[in-house]
């Protein structure tokens, strides 16, 4: 059952946020006989509250307090954005845990290698698939081949690919850990309305809650974390739907807000042992921001696709995913498909008149992938705070500095010209692709795990390289972007974080 | 040519008239029915009801769906001035760019001078405007082929998520 936690209570470990990071290192901790309090700004929606309406959606579940620069994609609520993810859960390559020893030194990149392996994560990847039910793993099948994955992969085939794939997606093609199938539903990005589709809403905090070793706190707004003479974190300051300031003592921290959130925060927390923010001695708090080299491309097809019917994203190609340097760019890119109601299309095709008439004319016709490449860490890219102007909650509006590496805009352009052959080899007119679409859903680090406490935030297990009971539990802890959608990594992670948290606690060392 | 004292007169009669009403309160409904407005200028409701129907022309599509789409438009810049000031701005220009009569002139005239002013803030902030409303009308939804909500159906896995019949055999 559900426990409830005094908050002078300084037993428990308080996890802020409750979406793929938070609402994994949560449950796994809790399954382990650990008190966790996770303390969620959202509100916890039902079932029966998730409609097919992207604008009501984003209404209940969307992140819309204030936030200058990029716009990103992150949801408030329960579950976090597991709510509005797609669902593709490929892994990361060996070598994407070592960008710097692979591509080498990018001009105007603060590239670092990963303090761990592809070696050390596997288990946890394992692990992980297992938990979110992704299918072609663990005995689950494949996923249902929708009609648009049906075009990516005759179109992948004539152009070569070998490498096509409706697995991957942690959407349950049957019925699984008491989930129902997959019933193609198509509106996957406003909440799956019969939870098909792995989200901690559904998942792991009820599983969390069966323990008996967790709480969770709705609508209340983590502002500061506390720290005593010793450097160590002892609670976490809160404001309720009042705005009435609580503390909730605590054994040991774990952030996991997504990197907007994770950064302020531990920038709020800023006192006079670590005045430049929390566990931030390096500086690199808040830098080294990545949102994915993100293109869409649309097409109009010869025959009816009707890429509305069945999952938003439903399977993907992987032969672009290697590093090969004679492209022209360093890493590589998944290619996936993509879909869009018609407002959606209309914006992303841009344009007005005819040509855009035309274009929605053949709605039904209109086929899409969607790619999701390397980004390379850069200075200049990140999350900062305005000086004066504060939101609702009294905390500083943040701005998002972002734009794309020079590298990011080769791997498009040849991404691009990859996407309209494929559809065009199909017989496709109109092929019209746009760079960053769907930027802003993948946001990776900010506080980057590090083997030299003096490039990062983090250390290989996403503890503080300051504050010893101090963890970050979210993709703030990527070193680099890799090409993968990066949620699975975030729950492998916080998996293995969780092992590593529980061991200590067991020596007595936390 | 364009005769730059009417275009200024115009622009001022037009900035006046708009915001008044709608300061007044008096929203879209009466503003459309406003009979000096009309006589002078054929209502700024016909003028962008046409600008809409351009922007994304679709024969199917009757004129009452883009009239709603601007109704909608013009009650909310009741409550926005910045809003206001963009009609204001893109009937004003279109205007001036017919030498005072855009909604007579004839369409490729009308989309010409559209075309002069596609790089401007107004326009953008139109099009932006007429394109989420529009896209998301049901009328449109219903001409084009999208059923909107699935989940009361029980969504696509029985009626058609996997039916694609025309891809190469070989592929």
């Amino acid at each position: 059952m559900a426990n409830k936690y005094a908050l002078r209570d300084s037993s428990v470990v308080v996890v802020i946020g409750s979406g793929a990071g938070g609402g994994t290192v949560s449950n796994e901790l809790a399954q382990k006989g650990i008190d966790v309090v996770c303390l969620e700004a959202g509100s916890r929606l039902v079932l029966s509250d998730i409609v097919n309406n992207p604008g009501a959606m984003n209404e209940k579940m969307g992140w819309l307090d204030k936030r200058l620069g990029v716009p990103t994609w992150l949801c408030k609520t329960v579950g976090g954005t597991t709510m509005r993810w797609s669902g593709i859960t490929p892994r990361f390559q060996g070598h994407e845990f070592k960008p710097l020893t692979t591509y080498g030194k990018l001009d105007d990149t603060t590239a670092i290698d990963w303090p761990i392996t592809l070696a050390e994560l596997a288990p946890y990847y394992d692990q992980a698939e297992d938990r979110m039910g992704v299918s072609g793993t663990h005995g689950v099948p494949p996923s249902a081949e929708t009609n648009e994955f049906k075009v990516l992969k005759a179109g992948g085939k004539k152009i070569g690919y070998r490498e096509i794939t409706s697995t991957r997606t942690a959407i349950n093609p049957v019925a699984r850990d008491g989930r129902p199938g997959c019933r193609q539903i198509g509106f996957c990005w406003s909440g799956c309305a019969i939870g098909a589709k792995w989200s901690t809403l559904y998942s792991e905090i009820p599983k969390a809650e069966l323990t008996g070793h967790f709480e969770l706190r709705t609508n209340v707004m983590a502002v500061n974390i506390n720290h005593d003479d010793s450097g160590k974190v002892t609670g976490v300051v809160y404001a309720d739907e009042d705005g009435n300031l609580h503390e909730q003592k605590a054994r040991a921290v774990c952030v996991a807000g997504n990197v907007v959130e994770t950064t302020r925060l531990l920038h709020n927390s800023a006192s006079g042992m670590f005045p430049d923010g929390l566990g931030n001695s390096s500086g690199h708090l808040g830098r080294n921001y990545m949102r994915h080299m993100t293109k869409s491309t649309t097409a109009i097809m010869p025959g009816p696709v009707n890429f509305h019917r069945g999952t938003r994203q439903s399977g993907l190609i992987f032969d672009e995913q290697y590093h090969k340097p004679e492209r022209g760019f360093a890493g590589g890119y998944l290619i996936e498909t993509s879909s869009g109601d018609p407002f959606g299309i209309a914006q992303s095709v841009g344009g007005w008149g005819e040509s855009a008439a035309d274009y929605l004319e053949n709605y039904t016709c209109l086929a899409a992938t969607w790619v999701s490449g390397e980004d390379p860490p850069q200075a200049s890219n990140k999350i900062t705070f305005h000086q004066t102007e504060r939101d609702q909650y009294g905390l500083p509006v943040p701005i998002l500095n972002y734009d794309f590496h020079a590298n990011s805009i080769a791997m498009y352009e040849h991404a691009a010209r990859m996407s309209k052959q494929l559809l065009e080899s199909l017989g496709a007119r109109g092929v019209q692709s746009t760079m960053g679409g769907g930027g802003g859903c993948h946001n990776m680090g900010v506080a980057r795990m590090s083997a030299n406490p003096a490039d990062g935030v983090t250390n290989r297990w996403g503890q503080s390289h300051d504050i010893s009971n101090l963890f970050v539990s979210d993709g703030s802890v990527f070193a680099s972007s890799g090409a993968a959608n990066p949620t699975l990594t975030i729950v492998a992670l916080a998996i293995r974080q969780a092992d590593h948290i529980a061991e200590r606690m067991g020596r007595q060392e936390l | 040519m364009v005769d730059h004292k009417a275009t200024r007169r115009r622009f001022l009669v037009a900035a006046i008239t708009y915001s008044g009403l709608i300061s007044t309160g008096m929203g879209a409904a009466m503003l459309r029915a406003s009979s000096a407005w009309a006589q002078a200028t054929h209502g700024i409701t016909a003028e962008l009801t046409q600008m809409a129907r351009l922007l994304y022309p679709h024969d199917g599509i009757a004129d009452d769906v883009y009239a709603e789409v601007i109704d909608s438009i013009l009650s909310d810049a009741a409550d926005d001035a910045s809003m206001t000031d963009t009609l204001n701005m893109a009937v004003t220009a279109l205007n001036a760019a017919q030498d005072g009569d855009w909604f007579e002139t004839s369409a490729d005239d009308q989309i010409a001078a559209l075309k002069a002013v596609q790089d401007e803030a107004f326009f953008a902030a139109i099009l932006s405007g007429v394109r989420v409303r529009f896209y998301n009308h049901p009328k449109v939804w219903g001409h084009i082929g999208y059923p909107g909500s699935s989940v009361e159906h029980g969504g696509y896995v029985d009626r058609g998520f996997d039916d694609i019949d025309w891809l190469p055999e070989d592929a």
